[in-house]
């Protein structure tokens, strides 16, 4: 079958430097400019010398309909692979094709304006998202029902609690109808009722012929919505045959780094567990 | 949750969700894919100009963009859009005061209420816009790192939400208008024009400024000061005739010259300054070029650095 996304040799570098002085001011430019002309430019082009490679020459191919799920510790690169599909960064080298529409969840509730009403915030965030507002007011009474938060649609999001946010929150999300859905780390929120409901939603966007990128530390998740599992280790991808190898090799490299950190607290792993949204 | 749990719920699970594979898997429905890739990611290019057809592709979110600024604004505001006309006028009735009574500038036989108002409702909207959508990038920085979309859209939306405060203030010039007995002439035609131009030198700065200012944080701290400056350097509270001719060349690379003494003369149908717009115009342009390019070239790090 064809391929619905195809990655070659991703690699995203940042330069260390960079990112410690990331609010340089004017003054640094202006006197770096006119201080040290020839070097400043020079630092412009190759950086200081510190790099941190956040990919390293990752590729692998997509096909329609694949819940795919990307594994490994933090800081490993999940993230920035997410975000390279997205388009919110841009790869230092390296292509991706996609052949169909993108919508991703990277978090819960982006946009969402906290004076707004659920209403309102409905329409914002799934034009965030990139819903067109045919396809809002299509699913809205849907949207509605899935996030449980029918009574209090004309309230201001502001009084809701936590619960009642993401999950009206996610209800949007959950109804995004690109060819390519990318979630990092949104099963975590809600209820065990709702993430049911997210599972089988996640599921039943797959069985439409979509694809399904997702990221989590919940084995548990991954192990149940995934059929391709990818696992990442300092910006190098690593993919066997079989889901489930992938996810014992991750949890072993995890007791490992957990042996070798012995004097840490003992809830270490609980922290990666728990939602980072 | 420790290790162990977790394992053993997921060698519990396998039969299960094994089943719903493989039940998923018959069900499945292919849907066709295009022969072209719908999306290309590349490593940023240096120098391209502004799509405009990615921005007319998110012309909907534009749309709910400046339509959550104004809902906001009268949700969170007790006179709502009163304050939108209520800044003009109060700057007129102070500057009136100040200038008009008791320094006693001249202002072209027109009366002085008139000639301010005229002159510092398109200012009003130029330094709203210029100063909002510098500081847009940053406020929208949640955004910005979560989900795609153009990043222009943020200070362009920024823009036309001032450039319907700008026509809410409108009304009140018009009562000015009648009030003093003006006469309302052909020339007036040129007013949307003019406002055009206005806005694309006021879209212009505010691209400049919000890209730079992710990077460069105290663009932030230097623009108000800027600003009040630039309301000195501008024939908004005096006439341009103000200026020695002598200096008027120079006077006249300020954009914003040209552009509010045409604006007073469409209105109060006098003697259009032909030269100093075409200046204005031209600086407008090569700015908008120019700002667009930067923007777009610092666009592709906005993620990385806001």
């Amino acid at each position: 079958m064809k391929s619905i996304v195809a990655v070659r040799n991703l690699s995203k570098t940042y330069h260390i430097g960079q990112l410690r002085n990331s609010n340089p001011t004017l003054r640094d430019a202006l006197v770096g400019a006119f201080g040290s002309p020839v070097s400043f430019l020079r630092a412009r082009r190759h950086g200081d010398g510190t790099t941190l490679n956040a990919l390293q020459d990752v590729s692998f191919n997509v096909e329609p309909g694949e819940v795919v799920g990307i594994i490994g510790r933090n800081g490993a690169g999940k993230s920035t692979l997410l975000k390279i599909l997205a388009r919110i960064v841009k790869p230092t080298s390296g292509e991706v094709d996609i052949y169909g529409r993108v919508g991703s969840l990277l978090q819960v509730g982006t946009g969402f304006h906290p004076d707004l009403s659920g209403r309102e915030n409905i329409f914002l965030n799934g034009a965030i998202l990139g819903m067109k507002s045919i396809e809002i007011r299509r699913n809205f009474d849907e949207i509605v029902s899935f996030s449980e938060v029918g009574r209090f649609l004309d309230t201001a999001v502001k009084y809701y609690s936590s619960g009642m946010y993401l999950r009206l929150a996610f209800a949007i999300a959950a109804h995004l109808e690109p060819e390519v859905l990318l979630l990092d780390e949104v099963l975590a929120v809600g209820d065990e009722s709702f993430q049911k409901k997210c599972r089988a939603k996640i599921k039943s966007v797959s069985r439409d012929g979509r694809t399904v990128f997702f990221v989590s530390h919940n084995m548990k998740a991954i192990g149940d919505l995934c059929r391709r599992v990818l696992l990442i280790r300092s910006g190098r991808l690593y993919e066997g045959s079989n889901p489930q190898n992938m996810i014992a090799e991750y949890l072993d490299e995890v007791a490992t780094a957990e042996a070798h950190h012995a004097s840490l607290p003992a809830n270490t792993y609980e922290s990666t567990v728990l939602p980072s949204a | 949750m420790s290790i162990s749990e977790n394992v053993s719920l997921r060698v519990s699970r396998q039969p299960e969700s094994g089943g719903e594979f493989s039940e998923s898997a018959d069900q499945q429905v292919s849907l066709p894919l295009p022969s072209k890739p719908v999306i290309r990611i590349r490593a940023s290019k240096r120098w391209t100009p502004l799509d405009l057809r990615e921005i007319w592709a998110h012309r909907e979110l534009l749309y709910f963009l400046i339509w959550r600024d104004l809902k906001v604004r009268y949700k969170q505001t007790l006179f709502g859009v009163s304050w939108v006309v209520l800044q003009p006028i109060l700057m007129t009735l102070v500057f009136a005061l100040f200038l008009g009574k008791i320094a006693r500038v001249p202002s072209s036989n027109v009366p002085y209420m008139l000639f301010l108002y005229s002159g510092l409702l398109p200012w009003t909207f130029f330094t709203n816009s210029v100063s909002t959508s510098s500081h847009s990038l940053i406020a929208s920085a949640q955004m910005i790192t979560k989900v795609y979309f153009p990043r222009s859209l943020v200070p362009l939306a920024a823009v036309l939400v001032r450039l319907s405060d700008f026509l809410a203030a409108s009304v009140i010039l018009f009562i000015l208008m009648v009030y003093y007995g003006r006469a309302f002439t052909s020339a007036m035609l040129l007013v949307p024009f003019l406002m055009l131009h206005l806005t694309l030198l006021a879209l212009s700065l505010g691209l400049l400024f919000a890209a730079l200012n992710v990077k460069y944080r105290d663009i932030g701290t230097v623009l108000p000061v800027l600003l009040q400056l630039w309301l000195f350097a501008s024939p908004v509270i005096y006439p341009a005739t103000f200026v020695p001719a002598k200096w008027k060349w120079l006077y006249d690379l300020n954009p914003l010259a040209g552009l509010i003494s045409g604006f007073r003369a469409a209105l109060l149908n006098a003697g259009f300054d032909r030269r100093g717009l075409l200046v204005s115009l031209s600086i407008t342009l090569v700015l908008l070029i120019y700002s667009t390019f930067v923007f777009k070239r610092m666009e592709d790090e906005f993620a990385d650095v806001v």
